[in-house]
């Protein structure tokens, strides 16, 4: 019984928590409507990014189909008796894998690149060119994307990092063409105590990125 | 009498909703931006309302209702009307909201243990609040499946069908939720319940 008056008075009080104010229904509609016409811009540049790693996909697949070749002849030479492999069973997802592994080592380079020097001009002079670092941030953002839901994803240290990279280049698209001071200081932040950047260091091998040493 | 006429006229208002819906639905298939602007207005309050009591931050709201709308116009041809629009868009609503909420605690937990951490146990020392206060506190303070299912149904008055819909449960699910939601909540506010 008493519970019962206490579940009635909890009620009562819970209808003040959080209590929204009028809907701001124009105003989110905007948003919708330019959200919606900047990830159509997005997903046609993924597009293009995705035909701009199909020949370096081919050439890794190429190369795994030699690296493979090359192994397969050595099992034959040490084994006395062969054994059939059915060869394209055995090689597509190695292939795959590998262009998987090589596009996404691409992006985390650039991304890599592109975080370097956005810290950098936020710890130099307060930031510059916000439009352009959001601009970018949302191109990296849709590879980002695009390459969570990939197979490349599945190894976990890389789905972490890719998630929380997602986190900081979400932040950073996000960005208003003047940004409060504060709000660069807090990305920065993020930055540095998440160690994105020495971790992204770490899964580019040397090399690894096209554009690896302009720094 | 006048319950059960009452009673007749939700059921029928109901009826008409999902009527209008599956019309609305139909031209914004056949790619009529105008029917996209009204299925909007007609259902957007409700998911701003329930991502606005997951949230309590306007901007985040906006955010969530802004993503949950993108989601659903995207995949509106996947929408088979098994259910009503409304619980179909309080389904995309509280995972839009449940997901930023989790990423917002990520990075705040990141920013408390470095940042923050000597000051956390100050927060208890303060002066003894009101009812709806501690209340809130403690509900922010639910995991979160129960805090959605008890915003979802003492707060905003979703049923439990709906709310079972929208996190893909079994209503019993949801109601021993509720039940164990409830039941934190008595715990938490124990000296007010003496009172």
């Amino acid at each position: 019984m008493l519970d019962d008056r206490f579940d009635d008075q909890l009620r009562d009080a819970a209808r003040d928590y959080n209590a929204p104010p009028e809907t701001p229904r124009d105003e989110i509609w905007d948003r919708i409507v330019a959200a919606r016409t900047d990830r159509a811009d997005e997903s046609e540049k993924a597009v293009r990014s995705v035909r701009y790693f199909r020949p370096l996909a081919l050439a890794a697949g190429i190369a795994a189909l030699l690296g493979l070749g090359v192994e397969l002849g050595r099992l034959t030479v040490h084994t006395p008796q062969p054994v059939a492999v059915a060869p394209s069973a055995v090689m597509t997802p190695k292939v795959s894998a590998a262009a998987y592994q090589l596009a996404t080592t691409e992006h985390l380079g650039q991304a890599e690149i592109f975080l370097t020097l956005f810290r950098a001009s936020v710890r130099q002079d307060g930031g510059g060119n916000e439009r352009l670092a959001s601009a970018t941030a949302r191109e990296l953002l849709a590879s980002n994307r695009l390459l969570l839901d990939s197979p490349a994803a599945k190894d976990a240290r890389t789905r972490a990092l890719l998630q929380d990279l997602e986190l900081v280049l979400a932040e950073i698209a996000q960005l208003s063409p003047q940004p409060r001071s504060r709000d660069l200081e807090l990305i920065k932040e993020g930055l540095d105590q998440g160690g994105v950047i020495s971790r992204l260091r770490i899964a580019v091998p040397a090399g690894g990125s096209t554009t690896q040493g302009a720094l | 009498m006048e319950y059960v006429r009452d009673a007749v006229r939700i059921h029928d208002l109901t009826l008409r909703r999902r009527v209008d819906d599956k019309e609305l639905i139909a031209r914004v298939l056949e790619g009529d931006p105008s029917a996209e602007r009204r299925l909007y207005d007609a259902h957007v309050d409700r998911v701003f309302r329930l991502v606005y009591r997951m949230a309590g931050d306007l901007d985040r709201a906006k955010d969530y209702t802004q993503e949950t709308f993108i989601r659903a116009f995207s995949r509106l041809a996947d929408f088979r009307g098994e259910a009503a629009l409304s619980t179909w868009l309080g389904s995309i609503a509280i995972s839009v909201a449940l997901n930023g909420l989790r990423k917002v605690r990520r990075m705040r937990d990141r920013e408390v243990a470095l940042d923050e951490a000597p000051q956390m146990g100050r927060l208890s020392v303060e002066a003894e609040p009101d009812l709806k206060t501690r209340l809130a506190q403690a509900i922010d303070g639910l995991p979160d499946g129960y805090r959605a299912v008890f915003v979802m149904h003492d707060v905003e008055g979703y049923t439990h069908e709906e709310i079972a819909s929208s996190l893909g449960v079994h209503p019993g699910t949801s109601k021993a939720q509720l039940f164990r939601a409830r039941a934190r909540l008595r715990e938490a506010l124990a000296d007010f319940a003496k009172d």
